[in-house]
């Protein structure tokens, strides 16, 4: 099957070009850079809002975005089970938009922080972790300065095993020094109910390929083939 | 600041006498005030280089000189061919004054303006780099908040626009307490033809001019005479002159751009910065030998009733100006439209070689172009400073402390301690290009995506070295940023760079500006690199302290690796391996930081360059690198060799058995020894498999070459072969001190 993919480009969305890059010359899947007025969800099988400072991060991270054309279409998908997919900023405006519940508030640190984590999956059902092990380790990078998530009902969350990735060591343990920002309970991704909504804050994008990985792990790849497989299986 | 009388009103302006008189020779008439205050920008030393340009003369024609070289001084960038149909264009210019004003803005806006610089050249903007000095942070919170707001500023803008910040450079110096240097460096990358689209002129008559982006405000009136004058006690009523950032305007601007530079209609382009839309219409007609016809209330405003000398002057960041062929002009249109950016059609140009602007059909402005855009010169004098012989005299005084307490203190020291604080705010990676990241190696390594091509990039200089000598120091910078690319694998190509001096006015000032710029151009030309662009920003001065700053010749180098297995990084990697020091270590304690931090003194000989020794490294480093024989590399920089073998071992947790018997002769004290800042030396390391091959090509390159030990897997340095007894140091003591300085300083 001829599998497209939508990059959604929000006015000063900057990981679109990157994440554009990986779809098609990594994952070698079919994807278009879309400037976010003329997005139209019948042409593609999922979307992906991609990092960056949408609007410029105006008045609150992603909020403006969430009252774009694109999420209403973005919509459309993510009641019909196709895969919506928000990296960082894209996150944000999920959380925004109410695709996914809670809140990305500034970092702890209150600074901007560029660096790579480790990753614990707790969910490999989802459209983007059914290429995984639960208590994998995922080496990827985080750049942003809200990413700190924090939601009232962390014990829904749980229960319905909507927490995908936590913040851990590198041997997968849950500790504070491990949690780049403050997250509650380390958690750096979440899904719906429905687990075809996924919003995370580290860049797999960026950890998808060997020669820009410090320990030449290839993580993100895993993500992205997830998102693949899901849309394969979904479809027959 | 002259009085001159201007429609029978008496008028301050920021040009001398014999200037403004020359304006009235080549109008043949009294000049109005907007014309008069243009003329004011425009012959700022800031757009001008009147003081600078005799000097500069002294450089190389690159353009001339290098095949390779397609823009060198002059053009808003350098810009250079790297092959397979790509070009790098890069420029390196100063956001002094405004960010020691206002910090966080003054720097964003200096991160806004290089990316036009660059964003003019027809190419994407893919790196940053920032070099920065301040006073000490030490109990001091002046530095602190500099510091800490400057930081922020370059953040928060080269974050939002998705260029990674991939570099920099600190030096703390109590001579930038107030006047804090706050150098801002752009890469951009673009094919050939992209370039050869939009030159900086406006060539063809007919042609539509455009101004697209921000809207156009009463912030960053006279910005540039600003920055034309030594900072004084009213430099805060100057703070209007710092204008304010728009990152997302910028980011808009920078796809809207190049967007339209790619439908072949655009003939001429050209940023907004210093000198505002007087500066980008002079220069575009001036340069293309063109005239125009310019409607000043065409130009969107941010507020009514702006004068027409205001709209001329302003300073309002991220506006770009075009020049469109008539019949592309619907296409370019649409393109600004889909970004949602305000523009409008401001004129046409014509045959007429004159700028006329007209304010609601009355003919404001009527000037030759190239009036503008050509100033007048002045030869400044220069002279030796008389407190330099007794500097240069000082000794270093004995130590009290062990050799190792000392370097204990040195790793934990402002200068030479980890960055990281810095690094970490700064999205490094966006862009998926960055393979060296902050921290890995001594200069940032990008790849270009779909070639086998790398490009590393470092700037620095150091500002003591300079201060003692300019002459070498400037030399001493070049051999330290192009050995930062070197130790990376990288070719050197270009440099640029951005001289950082006091007041030109005062010969002593002037002979440090002029010195250093000699050291550039000795040294380029014997290495044959060449310089492709540059700025001037004199003034820096206190004039309350009286204090000029130390002279600081900011160097930039760009530099090309072919393949992704000639990538060389800094970490140490496996036990077991040799470790050589290449160079010969002199006792050059001038300027050193053991003497400052240490001795608390500032004198003494600093390092000295040998161009044809130097020489002999780089190729013997290269014919190291074509056999695969180098698995770690590092330049030895402040501080000394241990602590270059300390940075080396940090990543992987390894540790150094150390032996320096033989490394230096009777003449040399230990710490003339261990704490030489001498320029131009390399810690490598490789397998002992290689090391027969590595002494004899050694031999065979005359270079000077020493095995110096071996990595073990204990955290932990020990040193023996020094005159006094061996000792040991704690690594793991060492790294706490070295990531704590700054957070300590400036996490409270």
């Amino acid at each position: 099957m001829n599998i497209k993919i939508a990059v959604i480009q929000f006015p000063a969305a900057n990981c679109d070009l990157d994440a554009i890059h990986v779809l098609n010359n990594v994952i070698n899947v079919q994807a278009d850079l879309v400037w976010h007025n003329h997005f139209k969800e019948s042409n593609y099988d999922a979307v992906v809002l991609p990092g960056g400072f949408s609007f410029g991060d105006y008045l609150r991270a992603g909020i403006i975005a969430a009252h774009s054309p694109a999420i209403d279409e973005a919509r459309i998908m993510l009641k019909d089970g196709r895969p919506v997919i928000g990296i960082c900023n894209g996150f944000q405006i999920l959380t925004e938009a109410q695709f996914l519940p809670g809140a990305l508030l500034r970092n702890e640190s209150l600074k901007f922080s560029c660096k790579w984590v480790n990753l614990k999956v707790e969910n490999n059902k989802t459209a983007c972790t059914n290429k995984m092990n639960v208590g994998d380790v995922l080496a990827f990078p985080i750049a942003h300065g809200e990413g700190r998530y924090y939601t009232d009902n962390l014990k829904e969350l749980e229960d319905n095993n909507q927490i995908v990735f936590r913040y851990s060591t590198e041997s997968g343990d849950l500790t504070e020094e491990a949690n780049p920002n403050g997250s509650l309970e380390n958690i750096a991704g979440i899904s719906n109910l429905d687990q075809n909504c996924i919003g995370l804050m580290p860049h797999p994008e960026r950890a998808s390929e060997e020669i820009l990985s410090p320990k030449g792990t290839v993580h993100g790849k895993l993500f992205f083939e997830s998102i693949i497989d899901f849309i394969k299986r979904r479809v027959s | 600041m002259t009085k001159v009388i201007i429609n029978g009103e008496e008028v301050d302006i920021e040009l001398t006498k014999w200037e403004f008189n020359k304006i009235k020779d080549i109008l043949n008439r009294e000049p109005n005030l907007t014309e008069t205050q243009m003329v004011s920008v425009m012959y700022s030393e800031h757009c001008s280089y009147k003081s600078s340009r005799p000097k500069l003369k002294i450089f190389e024609d690159a353009e001339k000189n290098y095949d390779y070289v397609l823009a060198g001084p002059g053009q808003d960038a350098g810009v250079i061919d790297i092959g397979d149909g790509y070009v790098l264009a890069f420029r390196i210019e100063s956001h002094n004054h405004p960010s020691a004003i206002e910090p966080y803005h003054g720097a964003a806006t200096g991160i806004g303006g290089i990316i036009r610089d660059i964003l003019c050249m027809g190419a994407r903007p893919i790196a940053l780099l920032d070099p920065l000095r301040f006073g000490s942070l030490k109990d001091n919170p002046h530095s602190q908040w500099l510091f800490k707001y400057v930081v922020k500023g370059i953040a928060d803008y080269g974050n939002c626009t998705g260029i990674p910040t991939i570099g920099g450079e600190v030096e703390f110096d109590d001579s930038f307490e107030t006047n804090c240097l706050v150098n801002v460096a752009c890469i951009g990358l673009g094919t050939i033809e992209d370039f050869e689209h939009a030159p900086s002129r406006a060539y063809n008559p007919g042609d539509y001019v455009i101004l697209m982006g921000g809207s156009t405000g009463r912030d960053g009136i006279h910005g540039v005479t600003f920055a034309s004058r030594t900072l004084t006690e009213m430099s805060e009523e100057d703070r209007p002159a710092v204008q304010i950032g728009d990152p997302f305007t910028k980011k808009m601007i920078i796809e809207a751009t190049l967007d339209a530079v790619k439908t072949g209609y655009v003939r001429g382009l050209k940023d907004l910065g210093g000198g505002g839309l007087t500066c980008a219409t002079s220069e575009l007609t001036g340069d293309g030998n063109t005239g125009a016809e310019i409607q000043l209330r065409k130009v969107f405003t941010r507020e009514p009733g702006m004068t027409s000398y205001e709209i001329m002057l302003s300073e309002s960041q991220e506006r770009m100006a075009f020049i469109v062929k008539p019949d592309g002009l619907e296409k370019v249109l649409d393109i600004f439209r889909k970004y949602e950016m305000a523009h409008a059609v401001i004129g046409r140009t014509d045959d007429s070689k004159v700028l006329k602007v007209f304010d609601n059909g009355n003919l404001v402005v009527n000037m030759p172009s190239k009036a503008l855009a050509e100033s007048p010169t002045f030869k400044r004098e220069e002279k030796k400073p008389s407190y330099l012989d007794n500097l240069l005299s000082q000794k270093t005084p004995k130590y009290s402390l062990s050799l190792e307490e000392i370097i204990y203190n040195l790793i934990a020291s402002e200068n030479i301690c980890s960055k990281e604080w810095v690094y970490r705010q700064y999205d490094h990676e966006v862009g998926v290009r960055s393979v060296v990241k902050c921290g890995d190696g001594d200069s940032g390594v990008l790849r270009i995506i779909g070639t086998d091509k790398f490009i590393a990039a470092s700037v620095g200089v150091n500002s003591k070295h300079c201060f003692l000598d300019p002459y070498e120091g400037a030399k001493g910078g070049l051999v330290e940023v192009c050995g930062n690319v070197i130790a990376n694998g990288a070719k050197p190509m270009a440099m640029v760079n951005c001289c950082n001096f006091g007041n030109p006015e005062i010969p002593e000032s002037f002979w440090y500006f002029s010195k250093a710029v000699d050291g550039m151009n000795d040294f380029c030309r014997s290495l044959k690199i060449p310089i492709v662009g540059g700025n001037v920003s004199f003034y820096n001065e206190d004039e309350v302290t009286k204090t000029a700053i130390k002279a600081t010749p900011m160097i930039m180098i760009v530099g090309i690796i072919e393949g992704e297995k000639n990538i060389i990084t800094l970490p140490f990697k496996d036990v077991g391996n040799d470790i050589f020091l290449i160079g010969e270590t002199k006792a050059e304690l001038g300027g050193s930081e053991y003497h400052s931090v240490l001795h608390n003194i500032e004198g003494g000989v600093p390092p000295t360059v040998d161009e044809e020794k130097i020489k002999a490294i780089w190729e013997f480093l290269f014919e190291l690198y074509n056999r695969n024989l180098v698995k770690a590399n590092h330049d030895v920089n402040k501080g000394g060799v241990v602590i270059t073998i300390a940075e080396m071992c940090f990543r992987n947790k390894l540790g150094a058995n150390l032996d320096f018997n033989n490394c230096y002769g009777e003449k040399l004290r230990d710490d003339e020894f261990l704490f030489s800042e001498t320029v131009g030396r390399f810690v490598i390391e490789a397998s002992p498999k290689d090391l027969d091959l590595i002494l004899d090509l050694a031999t065979q390159f005359k270079i000077d070459l020493k095995k110096i030990g071996m990595l073990i897997s204990k955290p932990e340095i020990t040193i023996s072969g020094i005159k006094s007894k061996q000792f040991k140091l704690d690594l793991v003591k060492m790294k706490r001190l070295y990531d704590s300085t700054i957070p300590n300083l400036m996490d409270i």
